[in-house]
This record gives C-alpha cells, structure tokens and sequence, in this order.
C-alpha cells in the first residue's frame, strides 16, 4: 500500500481536487492582481504626465478601487460556493459510506456502523475507505476542540464538543493518505496524526466483516500469558477487546490492534518493539498523553504482552 | 600632645580596626584553640544569643502556617506510634527514660513530655519538618508530607498529659511485650521497647491499626508489600514514618515479613463513622465502571489484579482519602506502580475519593 504526499496540491479525492483547482484559480488571480498593481504602481512614479494624470483622475480610482474588487471577489464567492455544495452533505449519495470519526485528547476513536444496525464497529487511530465511494464522516469531538484534516482527500473540518460536524470525501485511488489534527489541543496535539486507508471496494467489505468479529483468542502460550497479565495489570479498565473482560472506553480499542498500522495514534511503526516502547515509555514518546506508563513489567512478560498485542489481527 | 582626628582618619582607623579583628579571630580558630567539645558546654552569653535566635527564628517562619484540627484520635495514635520508634530515645517518653548518649548532646534535647517550651502548633510543625541548625535536631525525613508532620503534633499535643501507663498504650498499640528471661536479655536484642515492631501501628493477627490513617496489611498481596517496603527503604516512596523504618531492615527480613501480612486473614477496618449510604453507592460505580474520564478501580484492586497492586475491599477510608488526596495534591510519583496510579488519582475529584473510599472500606471482606 502506497503511502500518498500530504499536500493539498497532491489531490487525489474528489472534494481535494476540487479543492486544489479552487486554490490554484485563487494563486493565478492573486498573481495577475499583483502584476497589475506593479505595473500601475510604476507608471505613477515614473509613467509619462498624461497616464499620471489618467491614473489620478477619479474615474480610475472608482474602477480599480471599487468595481474591479467587487467583480473579482464576487465571481470567485461564487465560484467557491459552487465547489462547496460538493463537500457539504446535502448532497450526498445514497451508497456513502459512514463513518464516525470523534476527537479525544489525543487521539481518533473512530466507529463503523454494524451490518445489523448494532453498536457501531470500534476502532481507533485509522480510517479505513473504500475506494470509489463517498465516505460520509461524522465528526464529534469528545474533550476540545479538535480538526480533521487529510489534505490530499478534502476540506479541513472542526470538531466541536456538543456539535456534530459533517465531511465528505471520496478517494480515487487506493493508498494510505496522511492526516493531522489541525486545531491545537494540547499537550502532544502534534503527534495527533491519523491514516485514512482506501482500500478496493471488496477489500474493504471483507476488512469491514474481520473488524466486526471479536478479538482472535489467543493461542500460543505467550500468546495467552500476555492476556492474563494484559487483564490483571488492569489495562481493560481503559481499553477494550471485544470478547474479553478489558471494556474499557477511556482509550483506543485494541480489539484488532495488530491490523492497523502504527502505536501511540501515528506515533511509531506497530511492532514489537514498539509496543513494549510505548506500554514502558510513553511518556517519552508521545510526552503528556493519557496513559501512564507501566515500568512493572519484566522483559519476558513485555514480550508476552506484545505478541499478545500483536496476535490481535 | 592632642591627635587631631579628622573624618578621613576615623574611616582609616575603623577599617584597620577591623581587619586586625579579622586576621586575629582567623588565626584564633586557624590554631585550633577554640574547642569544639560537646562535653563543655557553652559560655553563657552564647548560650543565650543561641537560645534568642532560635526561638525568634522559629517564631518568625511558622506564622504562615495553617493548623488543621489536631484533636483527632487517628492523628495522634499515628503520631504516638512514630513517636516511640523515632523521637523518644532522645527526647523520652512516659516510662522511657531519655538515653544518657542522648543527654550528653550539646544542647541536651528537652525532656518533652516535663519541658517542653509553650510553643504554637504551628511553632512545633516548623521544628518537627525542618530540624533546628547546630543541635541534634533533625528535619523531617519525607518533607512532602506534612500530613505525617501534624500527626505527630498532634501526639505532642497530647504528650504532657500522658502517664506511662497510657503512654505505653498508645505507642505500643496492640504489641504485647514479653518479658525477657535473664539469657534472653543477654543473648537477643532487648525487645523491652519493641521499637521496630510494624504491629505498633499496623496491627497484626486479628488486630486492625490503631489509627485509621494507617493501612491494613493483612491478607495483601506479598509482592505488593515487598514492593512498598523496598521502595521506602530507598527512599523511592516519600514517608517520613515508613522509610526509617523500612530501611533498618535487611531484604531478606522485609521479604519474610510482607509474607507474614500477606498470610493473615483480612480484616475489617476499625469502625468509623459510617459512611452514608449514597455515597456508597456512588463509590460502588466508580470501582466498577469508573465515571466520565476515570477509569474504573476494579480490573487493578480486585481480586484477580497483579499482586504488585494492593486490594483494597476493607482498607481503612482514612487512609485511602490521604493517600489519594497526597497524589491529587502533587506529590510525585516515584514509584513503578504510583506512576500508574498517580494520574488517576489527580483526575479525581474531591468527592469521588470520598466516595470511593466509603465503598472499599464499606466491602465486607471473609475472615
């Protein structure tokens, strides 16, 4: 999977190329506009005396100080307006895809809705998309205020504690997309990152159907180590995996943690290593986040936990 | 002949005044003549301009200080039991004479319970945390916690009115002390004092701790304990209490005496007043479900927890609202398991460790 530049002028969804061509009209216009006002800047310091006194004259000040300025930011509101139906809801399609994606202090708690209209599928910290499809997401923010933004897929949206706010996006083509909370909230706001994941239409269905079955039991005897003490160390009071006791909703679930691609909300690569770096030290690796770090644990029984983590798919 | 002074001639004359002043007391102590001995005592000026500025300096740093309430019967058996293991081989007790290596201190420490100076509560916490210079006076081990500094004022309080055979009570706590046959006392440390013994204040057997700031041990977790001692012998856990004490003994006698606790059937807590039902029952939903933002409290103190975590169904709601409330106060966490609960702690509200206390201490637990 292909991970794509993050940069509004990469677009590579509907709405961000709409939104890349609104930019690049804006960038040109600016550019002539300026031009122009260089131009007629130097023919008043240095232009012949029968311009200067064309350029003085009060007709040209009423037709480059006010009508020019109207026409040009008229058409371009309209202009804008136009391309804003295509992000705003209203129209959306019948098929779309929903997803509800929530800001918490710092991380993405992101909810499918079940094929029987259940609870909705938990996960956290990733977004995954069919390709093709429009994706409604419904975006709450559960602390602060909190902004969704994935450049090269759409428009940058808050999310406002007691609002529900509303973004379509439709990617073009598969690939992992980069996003970033773009409204500062605090403490580690920097490392509050998210992948958007498109995935193929039948990949996506069949990844949709995984995502909703429970947690894989454990199998190797490490396997079932690590569950004990991930139960006993008491991390199911603030993360869930589903068909187990851990319920907890204060943190990411961690029911299918080892199909996603990163620790720590986008902080470091998903492996091993990192699991154990993250449970240990994750007040240096991500410094102010939520969960306290665990010093208790002796090097065997961090690998029981990672492989138990891991064996998560 | 009359030596006219001028202005100029008076600064002259001062300044080499006091640098000949200066050479000589250097010299004066640089050849050793001035004795430092503690057996003889001060010269009678010194002694009073000592006494004056200790007793001003004293006066003068304490008037900020809040009192707490100090007639509380929890605060002064904690401070009683600390009393005996940390202060009255100095300074006496009740029955317990002040050691004649004690008394040969220059200042000899006061007899506190027959001389102990008029001072403010306020007064006595400031010595009691932060020792007095250039005598025997120590500062208060743990000095985040002033907490464990009021109850012994508290205790100090009450001191001068004690008789031996109370005192004893109050700092012996359930701790029957045996007497010795004459090959006992020579051949085993005295156990006349029971200095060291952790039942003084932490109860043992059937017994609960005397003061319902202190927590029950029996039926924890060995680990847990073990933890908690090495930690207070390091210096790692803050207690001005628990440290001295922790640190006197060796690893493998800590090991053997946290088993010891751990092998005792729990206990229940001494009555208190008993919590109201409500906030029970709000209590009960915070350990079970843990409420908007804090975690819930039973997945780490139930049963089946890590035994590096303490259970707490039964513990002492005194206690568990002091230790909560140090945490949510800020006193760091130093150690593996308090940088976990710490956080939690601080997320906590005012009465939400009310709460949760009254519904732990309200758990019956099997005998």
């Amino acid at each position: 999977m292909t991970p794509i530049l993050q940069s509004v002028l990469s677009p590579h969804g509907v709405q961000a190329a709409q939104i890349a061509t609104l930019a690049w009209v804006l960038f040109t216009a600016a550019a002539v506009l300026l031009l122009l006002v260089v131009v007629v800047a130097a023919l008043a310091m240095r232009g012949a005396p029968a311009v200067r006194r064309v350029l003085a004259g009060e007709r040209m000040v009423v037709a480059l100080g006010l009508v020019m300025p109207v026409a040009v930011l008229t058409v371009l509101l309209g202009y804008g307006v136009f391309l804003m139906r295509a992000q705003l809801p209203a129209a959306q399609a019948a098929d779309a895809v929903q997803v509800e994606v929530t800001g918490l202090q710092w991380w993405w708690r992101v909810g499918y809705p079940a094929p029987d209209a259940g609870a909705p599928i938990a996960s956290a910290n990733e977004v995954r998309i069919p390709v093709g499809r429009p994706v409604l997401l419904t975006l709450a923010a559960a602390d602060v205020i909190h902004s969704f933004w994935v450049p090269s897929l759409g428009g940058k949206v808050d999310m406002i504690p007691g609002r529900v706010t509303q973004l379509r996006l439709t990617a073009e083509r598969p690939g992992i997309y980069r996003g970033q909370c773009a409204e500062y909230c605090g403490g580690p706001h920097a490392l509050m990152a998210l992948d958007v994941i498109a995935l193929a239409p039948g990949e996506f269905d069949a990844w949709l159907a995984r995502e909703a079955e429970p947690a894989r039991a454990p199998v190797a005897e490490q396997e079932r180590e690590g569950q004990r003490l991930f139960l006993a160390a008491g991390c199911g009071t603030c993360h869930a995996i589903r068909g187990t006791a851990a319920g907890g909703t204060i943190g990411p679930d961690l029911t299918h943690l080892a199909s996603r691609r990163s620790v720590g909300v986008d902080t470091l690569p998903l492996n091993a290593a990192n699991v154990t770096r993250f449970i240990q030290d994750g007040q240096h690796v991500k410094p102010g986040n939520r969960m306290p770090e665990f010093r208790i644990f002796s090097a065997e029984e961090h690998a029981a936990l990672a492989a138990y983590l891991l064996s998560l798919r | 002949m009359l030596i006219r002074l001028s202005r100029p001639r008076i600064v002259k004359l001062v300044l080499a005044l006091a640098a000949t002043a200066a050479v000589l007391g250097f010299l004066f102590l640089w050849s050793g003549l001035y004795s430092v001995a503690a057996s003889r005592g001060h010269w009678a000026v010194m002694e009073w301009l000592l006494t004056f500025a200790m007793r001003n300096s004293v006066k003068t740093h304490a008037i900020a200080i809040e009192v707490p309430p100090l007639d509380d019967a929890d605060l002064i058996a904690l401070g009683a039991g600390h009393f005996h293991g940390g202060c009255a081989y100095c300074h006496g007790a009740p029955g317990v004479p002040i050691s004649p290596v004690a008394l040969a201190m220059l200042p000899p420490p006061p007899d506190l319970a027959t001389q102990m100076r008029p001072w403010r509560d306020r007064e006595l916490f400031w010595i009691v945390k932060n020792g007095i210079k250039y005598t025997g006076m120590p500062a208060w081990a743990a000095q985040q916690r002033d907490d464990e500094v009021w109850a012994l004022v508290a205790f100090l309080r009450q001191l001068p009115a004690l008789d031996a055979r109370r005192y004893r009570a109050l700092s012996l706590g359930s701790v029957q002390v045996e007497a010795q046959s004459g090959r006992e006392v020579a051949t085993r440390e005295t156990a006349s004092e029971a200095v060291g013994a952790c039942a003084r204040c932490h109860g043992a057997g059937r017994d609960a701790p005397p003061s319902a700031l202190v927590p029950a041990l029996h039926g924890q977790p060995a680990e847990f304990l073990t933890a908690a001692l090495e930690a207070y012998a390091r210096g790692h856990r803050a207690s001005g209490i628990m440290q001295p004490v922790a640190s006197d003994l060796a690893a493998a006698e800590l090991e053997r005496v946290a088993r010891y606790y751990a092998g005792l059937p729990p206990i229940a807590p001494r009555p208190a007043a008993p919590a109201a039902a409500d906030s029970i029952a709000r209590g009960r939903a915070i350990a079970e479900a843990g409420d908007a933002g804090v975690p819930a409290c039973a997945p780490c103190h139930g049963a089946n927890a890590l035994k590096l975590y303490p259970r707490l169904a039964g513990q002492s709601r005194r206690y568990m609202v002091n230790r909560l409330s140090l945490w949510k106060g800020g006193l760091p966490a130093t150690t593996a398991t308090g940088r976990i609960m710490a956080p939690v702690a601080r997320m906590l509200n005012a009465r939400q460790i009310e709460d949760v206390a009254a519904y732990y201490a309200s758990v019956a637990v099997a005998p």
